[in-house]
C-alpha cells in the first residue's frame, strides 16, 4: 500500500535519508533498527510527509498508488490517520496535558469522519478497549498526569488508530518503558496489525522486540539502509559488518561473567560513533568504524546486493550476490 | 493566603476594590456625579460629602467613583480589542511562519515605535479630541505587545512533541492552534493582559488630562487632575484625591500581573 523508491531527504549538504526503497503490503510488519542519528526517525516522518520544511526531498513515494513524494501538506494531512498514522516515541511529551485524552482521542474522527460527538466517543470506547485501556469511559474524561506511562503510550495507539490507518508507524514506541511495559506495547501492535490487516513500521533500537514484532527487517546507518531481508534471517546470518556488529554487542548472559583465563569479559561494541550527517564518509557511510574494511571502502559507495532472493546488503565484502 | 505570594495578594485586593467601586458605581453614588451646586463650591468634607465638593459644588466621592467605572470600561475595551488583534496576529504569525511570520513582527516593531500618546494626539487631531478615540489609540499601542508575547510562547508550543501526534493525526494548521497552541499559552497573555490594563488605565488618565479623552460633563481621574491643576494652591486636595486612585488602580493590576506571573511561570517556582 506504500511504497518509497530512491526517496531522500536532505538538508542542504547534509543527507539524512539516501536513496530509501521499500513497499509495504497491507498486514505486513517491518522492523527498522540503527544508532541514533541513523534515518530511522526521519524514514518515519517521510511516510507521514513530515519532514521539516526546510528538507529537500526527492525521489518517489506513492500511497495506495498515488504518488506523494512532492505532495502538499494539504493533500498530506487527508493522508494522514485515515491511511498513514504515527505513534511517538515520548509518551509523556505526546500528549497535551490541557486537553482530555479522550478529547485528543476523538479529534481526528470527527475532523476526518464527521462523527458526531456521542458517536466519537462510542468509538473511542471500543478503541480504548481494544488497546487494553480498563474502564475506558472513565479514562476518556481523565487528563494525561493521570495515567501510567504504558496506559499514555495506549492512549497515543488508541489515536493513530481512531480513523483505521493502513499503516501505523510506531517510532521507538517502548524506548520510554519499563521492560515489562515495552513488552505488553510489542505485542499490542502485532495483534493490532494481526487483526486490521494493518501495515507497521516498527521503529527501534531494542532487537529483542523487533524480532519480536516484525517479520521483515531494515538495517540503517547513516540515512543509509545498509541491510534488509526477513527479520529472523538477517538476525541469525548478518551480513553487512555493522548488522554483525550490532548483533554482537546485545548483551547476553550467557557470554558473560568471566572467560577461562578468569578476566571479566567486556561486551563488545562497534568503536566510535555515528558521524554527523556532514561529515559522513564519502564512500560507505561504515567506513572508519568498520572492522572488516578493504581500500575500496572509503572511496566507493557500495550498491545493494542482494546475497539470496530475500536477503541483501550494501557492502564491499559480499559477493557472489547480485548488484 | 500561605503560599500565594504577597504581590498577588496585595494586588488582588487592590483591583477588587477599584472594581467593586466602580460596579457600585453603575448602580449607586452619593451624589449625582455631574450635578453641579455653584453654592456649594469648595465644600469641607462632611456628613453629606465625604471629601468634600469641588469648584463647582460637585461631590467629589461620586466623581471619583463614576470616573473608576470610566476608566475600567476604557481599559478593559482597549485590552480585549487590542489583545484579541494581538493574540490572532500572533498566532497567525507562529502557524504560517515564513514571509508571514516576518512581516507581522517587523509590523510588530513599527507599532512599537510609535509613542501610545503621540498616535492618540494624532487621531485627536484627525477625527477630534473623543473617548472612543482614546480607546482605539490604547487598543492600537496593545495590539504589537500581544502579537510579540503570543507569537513567542506560540513558537514554543509548536515544537512540542503532542503537536506533532496532533499532525500526525492529520490536524490542520487551524485546528492544532484552537486547540492545542491557543490554550497553552493563554497564561503569559493572561498576565500580560493584567499588566496592560495598568498600562491602558494610566494612558487614559493621561489623554484625558491632556483633554484628548473622556470630554466634559464625563468623570474621569485624568480630567480631574486637570481641572484641579489651577487650583493647586487653593484646594490641593482636588488633586491628590484622583491622583491617589490612579495610583491604587494602576498599582493594584500591576503588582496582580507580576503575582500571576510568579505562580504561573515554572522558571521561577524555585525562586519562591
Amino acid at each position: 500500500m506504500i511504497a518509497l523508491e530512491d526517496f531522500c531527504v536532505s538538508f542542504g549538504q547534509a543527507v539524512a535519508l539516501r536513496n530509501a526503497t521499500l513497499s509495504l503490503a497491507r498486514g505486513a510488519r517491518l522492523g527498522v533498527v540503527g544508532e541514533s542519528g541513523s534515518g530511522k526517525t526521519m524514514l518515519g516522518l517521510s511516510l507521514m510527509g513530515m519532514v521539516p520544511d526546510a528538507a529537500r526531498r526527492s525521489g518517489t513515494m506513492t500511497v495506495d498508488g498515488v504518488e506523494m513524494g512532492s505532495a502538499s501538506e494539504a493533500d498530506w494531512q487527508k493522508m494522514r490517520a485515515r491511511r498513514v498514522a504515527m505513534v511517538f516515541q515520548e509518551p509523556m511529551a505526546a500528549l497535551n496535558p490541557l486537553r482530555r485524552v479522550g478529547d485528543t482521542v476523538m479529534e481526528p474522527m470527527r475532523l476526518h469522519d464527521g462523527l458526531s460527538r456521542a458517536r466519537a466517543q462510542a468509538r473511542a470506547v471500543s478503541l480504548f478497549e481494544e488497546v487494553g485501556i480498563p474502564d475506558p469511559a472513565a479514562r476518556l474524561r481523565q487528563f494525561p498526569h493521570e495515567l501510567s506511562g504504558g496506559q499514555r503510550q495506549r492512549v497515543l495507539i488508541a489515536l493513530a488508530l481512531a480513523c483505521n490507518p493502513a499503516l501505523l508507524i510506531a517510532d521507538e514506541p517502548t524506548t520510554a518503558l519499563d521492560a515489562n511495559v515495552a513488552l505488553r506495547i510489542t505485542d499490542l501492535l502485532v495483534r493490532l496489525s494481526r487483526e486490521r490487516e494493518m501495515a507497521l513500521v516498527f521503529i527501534s533500537h531494542d532487537l529483542g522486540a523487533v524480532s519480536r514484532a516484525t517479520d521483515t527487517l531494515v538495517v540503517m546507518y547513516g540515512g543509509d539502509m545498509v541491510e534488509q531481508g526477513p527479520t529472523a534471517q538477517v538476525l541469525a546470518a548478518p551480513l553487512h559488518p555493522y548488522t554483525k556488529g550490532l548483533l554482537a554487542a546485545r548483551p547476553d548472559p550467557a557470554r558473560s561473567g568471566r572467560d577461562a583465563s578468569g578476566k571479566r569479559r567486556r561486551l563488545p561494541t562497534i568503536p566510535g560513533t555515528v558521524p554527523p550527517l556532514h561529515a559522513l564518509p564519502a564512500g560507505c557511510r561504515f567506513s572508519g568504524r568498520c572492522s572488516v574494511e578493504i581500500t575500496a571502502c572509503a572511496l566507493q559507495r557500495p550498491a545493494l546486493r542482494w546475497a539470496d532472493a530475500t536477503q541483501a546488503a550494501a557492502c564491499h565484502l559480499l559477493t557472489g550476490g547480485d548488484a | 493566603m500561605r503560599g500565594l505570594p504577597a504581590n498577588l495578594v496585595i494586588g488582588a485586593v487592590l483591583v477588587g476594590l477599584v472594581v467593586g467601586i466602580a460596579a457600585l458605581s453603575l448602580v449607586w453614588t452619593p451624589h449625582e456625579a455631574t450635578q453641579m451646586n455653584i453654592r456649594g463650591k469648595f465644600g469641607d468634607p462632611s456628613a453629606q460629602h465625604w471629601l468634600g465638593t469641588d469648584q463647582l459644588g460637585r461631590d467629589v466621592v461620586s466623581q471619583l467613583m463614576a470616573a473608576a467605572r470610566n476608566s475600567m470600561t476604557v481599559a478593559l475595551i482597549a485590552v480585549l480589542l487590542g489583545g484579541s488583534i494581538g493574540v490572532a496576529l500572533g498566532l497567525l504569525a507562529s502557524a504560517l511562519g515564513g514571509w508571514v511570520e516576518e512581516a507581522v513582527m517587523r509590523l510588530a516593531d513599527l507599532g512599537f515605535a510609535f509613542p501610545a500618546l503621540l498616535f492618540a494626539i494624532m487621531l485627536a487631531a484627525v477625527f477630534g479630541p473623543s473617548l472612543t478615540n482614546a480607546v482605539l489609540a490604547i487598543s492600537f499601542i496593545n495590539i504589537p505587545v500581544f502579537a510579540r508575547i503570543t507569537r513567542a510562547s506560540a513558537n514554543q508550543i509548536w515544537t512540542r512533541d503532542y503537536v506533532m501526534a496532533a499532525r500526525a493525526a492529520g490536524m490542520s494548521r487551524f485546528a492544532i492552534t484552537r486547540d492545542h497552541i491557543l490554550p497553552n499559552v493563554a497564561a503569559p497573555i493572561i498576565v500580560q493582559a493584567t499588566i496592560e490594563f495598568a498600562v491602558a488605565i494610566l494612558a487614559e488618565a493621561a489623554l484625558s488630562y491632556l483633554g484628548l479623552g473622556a470630554q466634559p460633563p464625563a468623570s474621569s481621574w485624568g480630567r480631574m487632575l486637570s481641572e484641579a491643576q489651577t487650583l493647586m494652591f487653593m484646594a490641593p486636595e482636588l488633586a491628590i484625591y484622583p491622583g491617589l486612585c490612579i495610583m491604587i488602580a494602576v498599582l493594584g493590576f500591576s503588582l496582580l500581573g507580576d503575582g500571576l506571573r510568579d505562580i504561573t511561570d515554572p522558571r521561577l517556582v524555585r525562586e519562591r
